[in-house]
C-alpha cells in the first residue's frame, strides 16, 4: 500500500484551559480504504493521545461518531477518506454545545427524545395481551422506516430551526414520535400529539429538508414530520368530536 | 434568520456540569442549496405581508366610494407597484412550487385501502395542475376567454 | 470530593441484559431505585450491532425439547442443562414481551411473528427484525425503560471498582467521564451486564467498548471466571475491519465457497453433515481455516479469506431480508452482494465464558450478580448457537434483576462513610494516573502486543506450545501497564485514562483466557487443540474456573449439571 499523507485540521477544546475552541493540524500517513474515523484513531493512538472523540461500533449502527467533516455532518466511521482532498477539517457537530474537542453535549437531545413518549402506550380499557399482537407486513411498513433512527444527531446538526429555536424538539425526536403514532400496537397518538403540536413541536419545522439529506439511515425525518403535521391536525379536529378516551 | 446558532441551541434544562463552548451554526448557512431555498421560502412571507397591506388598502378604498376606488386602481400603474407585483408573482410561484415539494411528504404510506402514489405522479399532477390553472387565469384576465 | 448516591440495585452496563434487568427490577418492586451505570449512552451499547435474530420456539413443528437439545448439543455438552431448560421455557415469553413493548419483529402474511433458520437449529425458531435485530431490541428496551422513574441513569460513567464491605458488594466507584470526578453509586446489590471482551483480540466483530470491564471487576474481587477458554470465532466477518456479516445470510440460503468456487462445507467432511452452511459456528470457522491451511482460499491485503455467495438469492430477497448486509458489504469492502460474493473470514465474536454465576445470576460474592455475555451461567457451554445470546440477555437479565431485588430487600446498606472513603481512594488512584508518565510504554503498543499474543496463542486452532507462550507473553505484558506514558492530564472527557483502565481490564481477561485454554487438554466446542484433537469426557467434562492469583492465576474445576440429555458424539 502506498504511503499517502493527508492533513487534518481538528477542532480542540478543553474547558479548563481554553476560552474557546481552537484548531490543531496533524499530518499523518493514511491508507486508501480508511474512513475518517480510522484517521482520528491513528491521531489519538500515535500522535496526540489527548484528542477526545466518541466512537464504538465502527459499522454505522451505534450513532456515536457524528462530526462535521469539511462542514457536513457525517458519520465518521462510514465516511471514506478518499472522498476528500489533501486537507480534511473535522469539527464537533453543529448546533450542539461543545463539551471537549469533538464531543458534544447530548443531554439536550436526551430530554427532547423522552418528551415524545417513545414507547407503546396501551389502550386504557384493553385487557392484557396473550402472546404477541398480530401485525401484518403492511402495518409494519407504515412505521418501519421511522424506526431505523440510530440517534446519531446529524439531523440536528443540519437543521436551521434547531440553530434558531432553542425549544425545538428536533427531527429525530419528532420522527420517533411519529413512528409510535403509526405503530398499530400503539394507542397513545392523542397523548403524543398534544406534546408534538405544542411549542417547539412539529409546527416549528418549516421544511428545510436538510435533516433527510444528511440522515445516514434514510429515515426521512422531514417526511415523518410533514406526515405527522397532517395527522396531528386531523387528530386535533376529531378530538372535538371524539373526546379523550377513544383511540 | 441569523448566520450564527443561538448560544442556547440544544440546551438541556439542567445547567451543564462542565463549561461548554457555544454551538456553531450549520456550515454554509444560509448560502448553500437547501438552506438557500429554505430562506427564500421564509422570505416569501415578507411579500405576503406587504400584499396583505395592499388588500387592507383596497378594502378601505371600497368602503370610501367610487372615486377612492378608482384612485387606488390608478395607483397600480405606478412603476413601483408594477415592480412589487412582479416580485409578488415570482414569490407566490416559488411558494407554490416549494409547497408542491413538501406536499408529497405529508402523505402517509397508505390512505385507507390505497397505497400512496409515486413521487413522479405527485410531481406531474401538482406541477401540471399549476401550469394549467396559471394558463387559464392568464387567458381569463387577458380577456381571451370568458 | 466524591459524590455519594444511594439506590437499591446498581446495574453496570446498559445493553440488552442491563436494560432488561433494570426493567425487571423496577417491575419487581416499583418503590425501589435502580441505578443504571453505563460508560456509554445505552443506545450505543454493543447489543446494537447484532444482526441475525433471537431464538425462541414459535412454530407448531417445534418444541421446547428440541430447542433444548439443539442448545445442549451446540454447547458440546458443556452447557448446564437446568440452565438450558429454564432458558428454552422462558424464551418465547421474553420475545413476546419485547413485541408488546414495540419491537418491530418481521411478520408472516397472517400477522404472526416470522422465524428464520439459523446455525445448529433443527427448525426455524429465530425471530428477526430484517437483519438489525440487536438494534431494534436495544432501542425497544431503552425506550421502554424511559417509562420508569425508578430507573436512574448514570450515562458515560466508567466503573473502576466494586465497593465491597464486610464480604458483601455494596456499590460501585464510578468515574464520571464528563467531569473527571469519582462518584460512589451505592446499592444493596450490583448486577454486572457489561458484555464480552472481543477487543482483547486484533480482529473482532466487537466495537471499541467491548473490553471485558465487568469480568475484570469481578475477577479482581476474587470471583472466578468460568470457561474462559471458549472464545467464539464467527465464521463470516469482513477481512480487516472484522465487521459482522450475519449468520442469517446462510439462514436465508447463502453459500460459502473457497477459491475454486467449491462449496467445501458440502463437498468435504468438516463434521457439519447435511446442515452444510447451517452447521454450528465453531465447526464452520474451523472449516474455513482448514481451507486456508490447504491453500484453497483467496489472498487479500488483510489475510486470506473465502467467499460468502448470496448472488443466487436475488435482489428482492436481499433487500427484504438482508438490507443491512448489503449496506455493510458495499460501504466497507466495496462489494454489492446482489452481484458479487462477499469476502469473509472467521473473526472473534463472542465469549462463551465469563463471570461464574448460578441459575439465578448470583456470583459467589454476596450481592453481586451478572447477566448477558459478561456471565457464564452456563447456557452456551463450549460453543454458542447463533441467536441464543440475545434471548439469553432477556431471560437471564430479567432473572438477575428479580433476584438482585430480593437480595437488596434482605440486605444491609453498609456504611455510606466507609464506602465513600473507598471511592475516594479510587479517585486518588485515578488522579495519580491521569496524564502521568510512569515509564515510556505507549498505550497503543501495549494493546497491540496483547492482541498479537492472543491471536497467536488462542486462535481458531490452538497448540499447547502456542498457548503456553501466550500465557508467558500476557504475564510479561501485564506489568507494562504500570509503565505507561500517559499524555492527557485533562479532567473533562479524558478518553486516554479510560483507554488505560480498559487496557488493564483486557489484560486480566487475556490472562484468564490463555491460562484456561492451556490446561484444557482436549478439543471441545470452540476450543480446538491440535495436540488433543478429540473430546475427552472422562477427564474434561467440567467447567474451568480461573481465580486471579499472584504470580499466576489458579485454575479449578466445576461440575457440569447434566440432565435429560446424555453426552454423545457431536455430529450433524
Amino acid at each position: 500500500m502506498s504511503e499517502e499523507k493527508k492533513t487534518f485540521v481538528v477542532t480542540r477544546f478543553d474547558p479548563d484551559t481554553d476560552d474557546a475552541p481552537r484548531t490543531e493540524t496533524y499530518e499523518i500517513p493514511v491508507q486508501a480504504d480508511w474512513k475518517v474515523l480510522d484517521a482520528l484513531n491513528y491521531i489519538k493512538d500515535e500522535v496526540d493521545p489527548s484528542l477526545s472523540h466518541r466512537w464504538s461500533c465502527r459499522m454505522a449502527v451505534c450513532g456515536s461518531c457524528g462530526m462535521q467533516v469539511n462542514g457536513e455532518p457525517r458519520l465518521t466511521c462510514k465516511t471514506s477518506l478518499s472522498n476528500y482532498g489533501s486537507t480534511v477539517e473535522v469539527a464537533p457537530l453543529a448546533n450542539f454545545p461543545v463539551v471537549r474537542d469533538l464531543v458534544v453535549e447530548m443531554e439536550g437531545f436526551m430530554e427532547r427524545f423522552k418528551k415524545v413518549k417513545p414507547w407503546i402506550i396501551e389502550a386504557k380499557e384493553q385487557a392484557a395481551i396473550e402472546g404477541t399482537h398480530r401485525q401484518s407486513p403492511a402495518e409494519l411498513a407504515e412505521f418501519k422506516q421511522f424506526s431505523m433512527c440510530i440517534n446519531c444527531m446529524l439531523c440536528y446538526a443540519a437543521c436551521p430551526v434547531t440553530a434558531n429555536e432553542p425549544d425545538y424538539l428536533g427531527p429525530a425526536a419528532l420522527a420517533l414520535g411519529h413512528r409510535y403514532n403509526q405503530d398499530s400496537r400503539d394507542h397513545g397518538a392523542r397523548e403524543r400529539n398534544e406534546v408534538m403540536r405544542d411549542e417547539g413541536g412539529l409546527f416549528a419545522c418549516s421544511f428545510a429538508n436538510e435533516c433527510s439529506e444528511v440522515c445516514p439511515k434514510n429515515v426521512d425525518p422531514a417526511g415523518a414530520i410533514q406526515q405527522a403535521k397532517l395527522g396531528n391536525v386531523i387528530d386535533w379536529a376529531t378530538s372535538f368530536v371524539v373526546p379523550r378516551g377513544g383511540k | 434568520m441569523s448566520a450564527r446558532a443561538r448560544v442556547d441551541a440544544m440546551k438541556s434544562s439542567a445547567a451543564p456540569p462542565t463549561r461548554t463552548a457555544d454551538p456553531s451554526p450549520p456550515d454554509h448557512f444560509p448560502g448553500r442549496g437547501n438552506y438557500l431555498s429554505y430562506v427564500a421560502f421564509g422570505a416569501t412571507g415578507i411579500l405576503m405581508w406587504l400584499a396583505a397591506f395592499q388588500v387592507l388598502r383596497a378594502i378601505r378604498a371600497l368602503g370610501a366610494g367610487e372615486e377612492a376606488w378608482n384612485t387606488m386602481l390608478a395607483s397600480f400603474r405606478h412603476p413601483s407597484y408594477v415592480v412589487f407585483h412582479a416580485f409578488l408573482f415570482v414569490g407566490l410561484t416559488w411558494f407554490a412550487l416549494r409547497f408542491f415539494q413538501v406536499f408529497p411528504k405529508t402523505q402517509p404510506p397508505r390512505m385507507g385501502p390505497f397505497a400512496r402514489p409515486s413521487d413522479t405522479f405527485f410531481k406531474v399532477a401538482l406541477n401540471g395542475a399549476f401550469v394549467v390553472v396559471t394558463l387559464l387565469i392568464a387567458l381569463v384576465l387577458g380577456g381571451a376567454i370568458l | 470530593m466524591v459524590e455519594v448516591s444511594r439506590h437499591d440495585v446498581v446495574i453496570v452496563g446498559g445493553g440488552a441484559a442491563g436494560l432488561r434487568a433494570a426493567i425487571a427490577a423496577v417491575e419487581a418492586d416499583p418503590q425501589q431505585s435502580v441505578a443504571l451505570v453505563s460508560k456509554v449512552y445505552p443506545m450505543r451499547s454493543h447489543t446494537v450491532s447484532a444482526e441475525g435474530g433471537a431464538a425462541a420456539v414459535a412454530r407448531d413443528d417445534d418444541s421446547i425439547e428440541m430447542h433444548g437439545y439443539d442448545t445442549v448439543k451446540g454447547s458440546d455438552f458443556l452447557g448446564d442443562q437446568d440452565v438450558i431448560q429454564y432458558f428454552v421455557e422462558q424464551a418465547p415469553k421474553e420475545l413476546a414481551l419485547l413485541e408488546n413493548w414495540g419491537c418491530p419483529w418481521s411478520r408472516n402474511e397472517d400477522g404472526t411473528v416470522a422465524t428464520r433458520a439459523f446455525g445448529g437449529m433443527t427448525t426455524k425458531r429465530t425471530w428477526y427484525a430484517t437483519d438489525k435485530v440487536g438494534f431494534h431490541m436495544l432501542h425497544t428496551l431503552f425506550q421502554h425503560s424511559m417509562r420508569f422513574d425508578g430507573i436512574v441513569r448514570y450515562d458515560e460513567h466508567f466503573v473502576t471498582k466494586l465497593l465491597v464491605e464486610d464480604g458483601s458488594v455494596r456499590g460501585v466507584a464510578a468515574l464520571d467521564i464528563r467531569t473527571g470526578e469519582m462518584k460512589a453509586v451505592l446499592g444493596r446489590s450490583v448486577i454486572l451486564a457489561t458484555g464480552g471482551a472481543g477487543k482483547v483480540f486484533p480482529f473482532t466483530t466487537n466495537g471499541m467498548i467491548k473490553t471485558g470491564d465487568g469480568m475484570a471487576l469481578a475477577y479482581r474481587e476474587g470471583v472466578p471466571l468460568k470457561d474462559m477458554e471458549f472464545v467464539q470465532y464467527h465464521p463470516t466477518g469482513l477481512p480487516g475491519t472484522g465487521i459482522l456479516i450475519t449468520e442469517a445470510t446462510r439462514g436465508e440460503g447463502g453459500f460459502v465457497r473457497n477459491a475454486d468456487g467449491e462449496r467445501f462445507l458440502v463437498t468435504r467432511d468438516y463434521g457439519v453433515g447435511k446442515k452444510a452452511e447451517l452447521g454450528p459456528r465453531d465447526m464452520i470457522s474451523r472449516a474455513i481455516i482448514g481451507e486456508v491451511n490447504a491453500g484453497r482460499a483467496f489472498d487479500g491485503p488483510y489475510g486470506q479469506y473465502v467467499h460468502l455467495d448470496l448472488t443466487h438469492l436475488g435482489e428482492a430477497a436481499i433487500m427484504s431480508k438482508l438490507p443491512f448486509v448489503r449496506e455493510l458489504a458495499t460501504t466497507y469492502v466495496g462489494v454489492d452482494p446482489v452481484y458479487e460474493p462477499i469476502p469473509v473470514r472467521p473473526v472473534v465474536h463472542y465469549m462463551m465464558g465469563g463471570v461464574d454465576v448460578d441459575i439465578e445470576g448470583r456470583t459467589v460474592l454476596p450481592g453481586l450478580y451478572a447477566a448477558g455475555e459478561v456471565a457464564s451461567v452456563s447456557l452456551n457451554g463450549a460453543n454458542r448457537l447463533g441467536s441464543n445470546s440475545l434471548t439469553e440477555c432477556l431471560v437471564y437479565g430479567a432473572r438477575a434483576g428479580v433476584h438482585a431485588t430480593q437480595f437488596a430487600k434482605g440486605s444491609d446498606a453498609g456504611s455510606d462513610d466507609s464506602l465513600r472513603r473507598q471511592a475516594e481512594e479510587e479517585a486518588g488512584r485515578i488522579d495519580a494516573l491521569r496524564g502521568a508518565s510512569r515509564g515510556d510504554e505507549q498505550l497503543s503498543t501495549v494493546r497491540g502486543d496483547m492482541n498479537a499474543a492472543m491471536e497467536a496463542g488462542c486462535g481458531v486452532y490452538r497448540e499447547q506450545e502456542s498457548m503456553a507462550k501466550a500465557c508467558r507473553d500476557i504475564a510479561e505484558i501485564k506489568p507494562r501497564v504500570d509503565a505507561l506514558a500517559l499524555k492527557d492530564g485533562s479532567k473533562v472527557f479524558n478518553t486516554e485514562i479510560i483507554a488505560a483502565l480498559e487496557l488493564s481490564n483486557m489484560l486480566e481477561v487475556a490472562e484468564a483466557v490463555a491460562n484456561a485454554a492451556a490446561v484444557r487438554k482436549e478439543s471441545r466446542g470452540a476450543h480446538a487443540c491440535r495436540d488433543f484433537p478429540t473430546r475427552n469426557d472422562p477427564e474434561f467434562l467440567h467447567h474451568s474456573l480461573v481465580y486471579r492469583g499472584d504470580p499466576e492465576p489458579r485454575i479449578e474445576k466445576k461440575a457440569v449439571t447434566l440432565g435429560t440429555w446424555e453426552p454423545e458424539e457431536r455430529k450433524y
